[in-house]
């Protein structure tokens, strides 16, 4: 692989409707992290028409968003849903394009601001990104988060929405990892070039 | 995102004898909408999104065509005006045409010359006339009566509720208007209404709250009962977003029933 390393040529090539997990290793998490945001924000972010909507649980949307201003990803093509500053009192300078909701315990608000964007960005192809499914798992109880991507990834899907669930595991049996693989069409190991 | 129902365009059309309220997460718990020439009390704590839902149903109503009334006791109707800004597709041209017409029911009174705090037997049939009058020469097909509670107030009596409220539900009905009649309830009540007799008249209960979980607050929305129609009668989680209501199923896990 090139440049773009695997990761991004498989997050690039998969099809709207679909679910995918994308699995960071947590001794390599901040490199996996950023090859992620590369391949998704960017490569495939930066695709004719596409509008990705940026779920954050793990890292408050001004950090994800300072990323992406280093990848040179433009405002208008990303809409954050933060469901973790207000928990971390880290609320001060909201970001125009960033919606918050009071805590990550409120599955359905989550939901109805990703609604709520997607129909704002109607015309758009749009591609949803959950970071992470730990986090929502730190705060919520295994059924209701069951539950809650059981109706978002389907009603996604329905609607041909491209959805990645970013997931930081080193064993393919933990408990989320099972919970995870029930919803998701295929997971994608993060595999970064060498060096 | 209730929805598990394609979005609007690909629906099928719902029977002519339903008012779509164009709120599309009622509109789907409803099985397409409300029953036409319905009566349907619109029940919650203060705060709870009645006043806005009534809206939304209204300026839908207008924008759809069907001319829409909004009488109004709590709020003037200068302050709902500006409310209604609020929705990206409010079109003042609306209030401009007659296609939305807002009622402050207090001038209605002092026209009426109904000025003692308890108003008489006579005093409430003139009262019904005149509004079954307004919603004639308006031509509207939806009203809203925001609130029911207030204008009980004055007729204070059980039994005169009950009067009031059927030979309004009649002579709405008979000029195919579907009517939301708002109901304040306080929170710590389990009940829609002020006498409890309300809720056995009208011909459906919708039902807005709040949801607590672990301390954080959902707004929640019920349907309780409506006639005419099979319906969800799950809970719903709701947002008042500048697009109109969204609502989202309200998550159990495994919650236990009623919990
Ligand atoms: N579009 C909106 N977005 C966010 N909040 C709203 C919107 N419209 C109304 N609200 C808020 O919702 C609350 C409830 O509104 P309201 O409909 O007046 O409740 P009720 O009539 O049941 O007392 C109010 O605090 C209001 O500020
Ligand atoms: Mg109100």
């Amino acid at each position: 692989m090139t440049e773009g390393s695997e990761i991004g040529e498989r997050i690039r090539s998969l099809s709207p409707a679909s679910a995918v997990a994308i699995r960071m290793n947590p001794r390599e998490y901040a490199d996996d992290y950023f090859a992620v945001l590369q391949s998704a924000l960017k490569e495939r972010g930066d695709g004719e028409d596409v509008h990705t909507i940026y779920v954050s649980v793990t890292n408050p949307c001004g950090l994800v968003w300072s990323i992406a201003q280093a990848l040179d990803v433009s405002p208008d093509r990303i809409s954050f849903v933060d469901a973790i500053s207000h928990t971390m009192m880290n609320y001060r300078e909201p970001l125009p394009n960033a919606t918050y909701v009071e805590s990550p315990r409120m599955l359905e608000t989550i939901m109805l601001r990703v609604e709520y964007l997607l129909r704002r960005h109607a015309s758009a192809r749009p591609m949803l990104i959950i970071d992470s499914v730990n986090s929502l798992a730190i705060h919520n109880p295994q059924a209701l988060l069951t539950e809650f991507f059981h109706i978002l990834v389907n009603n996604l899907k329905s609607r041909q929405v491209l959805t990645l669930l970013l997931i930081v595991s080193e064993d393919t049996v933990s408990e989320l990892d099972q919970l995870v693989s029930l919803i998701v069409d295929e997971t994608i190991d993060v595999v970064r070039p060498p060096g | 995102m209730v929805t598990a129902t394609p979005p609007t365009e690909s629906r099928p059309a719902p029977p002519r004898d339903r008012c779509v309220t164009g709120i599309d997460g009622l509109d789907n718990i409803l099985h397409g909408g409300i029953p036409k020439g319905s009566m349907v009390l619109l029940a919650g704590a203060v705060g709870t999104g009645k006043t806005t839902l009534s809206l939304e149903f209204l300026v839908r109503g207008a924008e759809a065509g069907e001319r829409s009334l909004f009488l109004s006791v709590t709020e003037s109707s200068v302050k709902l005006t500006e409310n209604l800004s609020a929705f990206e597709f409010f079109r003042h041209d609306l209030l401009e045409a007659g296609s939305l017409v807002i009622v402050d029911l207090p001038d209605m009174y002092s026209r009426l010359g109904l000025d003692h705090e308890e108003l008489t037997t006579e005093e409430i049939g003139l009262l019904t006339r005149s509004i079954l009058a307004l919603v004639a020469e308006t031509g509207a097909q939806r009203v809203v009566l925001d609130s029911l509670t207030s204008v009980g107030y004055r007729i204070r009596r059980e039994e005169r509720i009950r009067d009031f409220m059927l030979t309004l539900g009649q002579g709405l009905n008979r000029l195919g208007c579907t009517t939301l009649l708002v109901s304040e309830v306080a929170s710590s009540e389990g009940r829609y209404s002020a006498h409890g007799v309300e809720e056995a008249i009208v011909d459906g209960v919708i039902l807005l709250g709040n949801a607590s979980r672990r301390g954080d607050i959902l707004r929640v929305l019920q349907v309780v009962k409506m006639r005419g129609t099979s319906h969800s009668r799950a809970q719903y989680v709701m947002e008042l977003t500048p697009i109109g209501l969204l609502m989202a199923p309200h998550l159990k896990g495994n919650r236990p029933e009623g919990g």
